[in-house]
């Protein structure tokens, strides 16, 4: 996303406009009102007496509600300063806008005052992929209201724009004339609703004004109530401290609700494109928020294992045991142009939803709700071995069943090209990705623990711990390079050893499925000069033939990516690595004011002397936010033991002092710190 | 078993088989986390056939007697019978409007993964 727009989102509604606040989305363009993956409104623009405006400044008071100041004309010599036009904007189901407009003269004045409208109702599936609509639209106009609605078949959206002054409405939007007297003021309410055939269509819908002012205390204190639970950070260095708020708010925005889930806030994705459940994300996102916001993990569980898939859907990709990629509730979902109903085409999500349940009781004890979702967790490690095993060795293999529609690379490197051999071809499928070999394994290991401790079954222990240790074994024999002394990326549909350098092989770190012995050859290849930039390590080697730096994922660094890499290193006893990977990141975050991208190019650092932003990143990306708290945790050396928080800091010297205050857990709230003493540029020197 | 025999309209076809087997399964361990009751307006003619399903933490019930619910979902007996047989999506019809839904959509979310997958070719589980 560019940073000229404002968004301003509640669940999965969410605004982009320009500064002005007004919306002129083009179909490729993202502005626009959305809401249940549809554009909802396409065009918003404010005239007065015919005028564009121009903006003196915006606030973003809160994730949802802006306040933009603007004057009339666009000149950069403001023509007409007697004028203020106040838009204050909240997002709620919809949204709600109150216009106001001053007169600073000694005269009254008579203003036209134009809001224009239009929509699209683009899923944002064409929106992102440029497609063509197959219904036909339709506007109605009543006093001061115009209803735009969009008809296919049965399928309906609609749009209500309402005034709560006199307006003179026509097809494209509503005018006001409005009498403004000396130093007086003129003021009118815009509500902006959007109708869902089959749920709140038939439905009189006067309480959505209230309705949506009443939302927005709650709101407030939400965000509030969500500083203060988590834990506090102390520091010498002001750009932490900063990207670490940045990221607790970012969080707090990106909790995603909606009426399909009341009362519940997962993480969703990032925004504007991925506003919705993922089930990669949201169990990433609340591996690295556990330390500081458990409550986050509990929900994804719940929510993930109540959506797990239950039945055998070639067209979804779904099988029993299965937890689910996306969600969109889109026409192209509708009318099954898209697989999004829930969408499971993902090899990693039912693994890693064991490892988040492992990860959640070692921090919050809570026996209770590890009990209620035994079944799911069963039935994700019974998948690993009965659903995922396609290559028929016992390795979690993906080939997607939907052939047009469906995911072809199920891992989260998921672009089409980002699994290939070093001379750049591709392998057939299906294919199996290491680092998905090192979440079935801990899956299983952790499972074990949790099958001993909770669940009182030690002989599903017993079987777990045995499969673990046995493909271990496995794993080290058939993926080990041993001229190049790293571990392949992939298995090829033949067994044959896909042998390009990936930051892969740093999850395999953090999963625990690498051998001690190969341990130091791999940590080597992360901090060389081919994949550690000098801000953080390439998904791809410089000098692979696939290898771009501003290639999606083959070159560039991701946040996300690095932070469980940094996680792996301490797991393995490189802490001083851990603290190189942490404080490049780090430092990366001060260029995007403590807002971290999905990704920035894999340059090298000292060529380019700032991290260069991946052109089409969206921004808050729920674990590129997420990375900052998982490094933290990682340089304070934070590992639950027990009743206890075992805390072991080896920090940068660069970041000075850190004291991280009343963090939660089964422990009650303990505090940490630490004092940077880690010479990182000897270090990075070292491995030039 | 439950109150099905008190059923008022002829409570056969897919809909009531489909209901009848998920009273008699007794617990379903996949819906452990969730309580609630659902009822399910089959719309045929001007007839209306009405189901009660209550979830109670991977307990099941269903009736056909009047009760509180939390959630409802509406639709043509034709289309129910097309979902209750796995040839329709559910959650794909409620976007397209097919299914009038209504109250705790989230009951609804997750109850719909009761509901078969479509037929495959050599399938011989369903």
């Amino acid at each position: 996303m560019t940073g000229d727009l404002v968004q301003i989102l509640e669940g999965n509604t969410f605004v982009v406009s320009d500064r002005r606040g007004d919306i002129e989305a083009s179909s490729t363009d993202p502005t626009g009102l959305f809401s249940f993956d549809t554009r909802c409104l396409s065009r918003w623009v404010l005239t007065v007496n015919g005028q564009r405006l121009t903006p003196l400044s915006t606030d973003d008071l809160q994730y949802f509600e802006t306040r933009f100041f603007l004057v009339p004309g666009t000149g950069t010599v403001y023509v007409d300063a007697k004028l203020s036009v106040i838009r204050e904007r909240s997002v709620g189901e919809g949204f709600h806008e109150e216009l106001t407009i001053l007169n600073h003269d000694d005269a009254a004045i008579d203003l036209d005052v134009r809001i224009d409208v239009g929509c699209d109702f683009a899923d944002l599936f064409e929106v992102k992929d440029a497609l063509a609509k197959k219904g036909t639209y339709e506007t109605r106009v009543e006093d001061n209201q115009i209803m735009l609605g969009y008809r296919r078949d049965t399928f309906f959206r609609a749009t209500r724009i309402t005034a709560s002054e006199p307006a003179q409405v026509d097809e494209r939007g509503l005018t006001f004339s409005a009498k403004i007297e000396p130093h007086g003021r003129w003021t009118t309410d815009l509500d902006v609703v959007v109708v869902i055939a089959g749920y709140n269509e038939s439905r009189d819908d006067p309480t959505h004004e209230s309705d949506s002012k009443k939302r927005h205390p709650s709101l407030a204190k939400g965000l509030d109530r969500w500083i203060d639970h988590a834990p506090q950070l102390e520091s010498t260095d002001d750009a932490l401290r900063q990207t670490y708020r940045r990221s607790l708010v970012d969080l707090a925005a990106l909790r995603f609700s909606t009426r399909t889930m009341p009362n519940r806030y997962l993480p969703a994705a990032g925004l504007p494109w991925f506003m919705t459940i993922f089930g990669r994300d949201s169990i990433f996102t609340s591996l690295q928020a556990l330390p500081f916001m458990s409550e986050l993990a509990a929900t994804t569980l719940l929510t993930l294992g109540e959506r797990q898939g239950s039945r055998i859907d070639d067209f979804r990709d779904e099988d029993p045991g299965r937890i689910l990629h996306e969600m969109r509730f889109g026409e192209m979902t509708a009318f099954e142009e898209r697989p999004h109903s829930p969408y499971y085409g993902c090899a990693d999500a039912t693994p890693l939803y064991v490892v988040l349940l492992d990860e959640y009781e070692r921090w919050t004890g809570d026996h209770k709700l590890v009990r209620e979702l035994e079944y799911p967790a069963r039935a994700a490690l019974n998948w690993i071995d009965e659903y995922a095993n396609l290559q028929g060795n016992g390795y979690i293999a993906y080939k997607r069943r939907n052939e047009e529609t469906g995911l072809e690379n199920q891992c989260w490197k998921d672009s089409w090209d980002s699994i290939s051999y070093r001379d750049g071809t591709l392998p057939g499928f299906p294919r199996a990705t290491c680092e998905l070999q090192g979440y079935a394994y801990d899956a299983k290991v952790r499972g074990a623990r949790l099958a001993r401790t909770v669940w009182h079954d030690p002989e599903f222990a017993d079987k777990l711990e045995k499969e673990a240790a046995d493909l271990k074994r496995r794993f080290n024999r058939d993926y080990w390079l041993p001229d190049d002394e790293y571990y392949a990326v992939a298995l090829d549909a033949d067994g044959r050893q896909v042998d390009a350098l990936t930051s892969n092989i740093g999850h395999l770190l953090w999963s625990g499925i690498v051998d001690r012995s190969k341990a130091k050859s791999v940590v080597r290849h992360l901090m060389g000069p081919r994949l550690f930039s000098g801000w953080g390590i390439r998904t791809m080697a410089e000098g692979e033939g696939r290898y771009n730096p501003i290639g999606y994922h083959v070159g560039t660094v991701w946040p996300f990516d690095n932070s469980f890499i940094a996680w792996g290193l301490r797991n393995y006893g490189f802490k001083e690595e851990a603290a190189v990977v942490a404080e490049g990141i780090l430092d990366a975050a001060e260029f995007f004011e403590g807002r971290l991208p999905e990704a920035f190019g894999g340059y090298l650092r000292s060529t380019t002397k700032y991290p260069v932003q991946y052109p089409t990143a969206c921004s808050p990306q729920a674990w590129s936010t997420g990375a900052p708290l998982l490094l933290l945790r990682t340089m304070l050396g934070l590992e639950p033991a027990g009743e206890n928080l075992i805390i072991d800091p080896s920090l940068p010297a660069s970041v000075g002092r850190i004291e991280l205050l009343d963090i939660p857990g089964r422990w009650g709230r303990v505090d940490a710190f630490g004092r940077g003493r880690v010479d990182t540029t000897k270090l990075k020197s070292r491995r030039r | 078993m439950p109150a099905t025999e008190t059923a008022a309209p002829a409570a056969t076809g897919a809909a009531a088989r489909f209901f009848t087997e998920l009273g008699r399964s007794g617990r379903l361990p996949q819906l452990g986390t969730v309580s609630g009751t659902i009822r399910f307006d089959i719309v045929d003619g001007s007839d209306v056939e009405r189901w009660y399903v209550t979830l109670a933490k991977g307990d099941v019930s269903v009736s056909q007697n009047d009760r509180e619910s939390d959630a409802s979902a509406r639709a043509e007996r034709a289309l129910f019978d097309g979902i209750a047989s796995g040839r329709v999506n559910v959650v794909a019809a409620m976007l397209r409007g097919l299914v009038e839904v209504d109250g705790d959509l989230g009951l609804l979310m997750v109850f719909q993964k009761l509901f078969p997958g479509p037929p495959r070719a050599g399938d011989t589980e369903r």
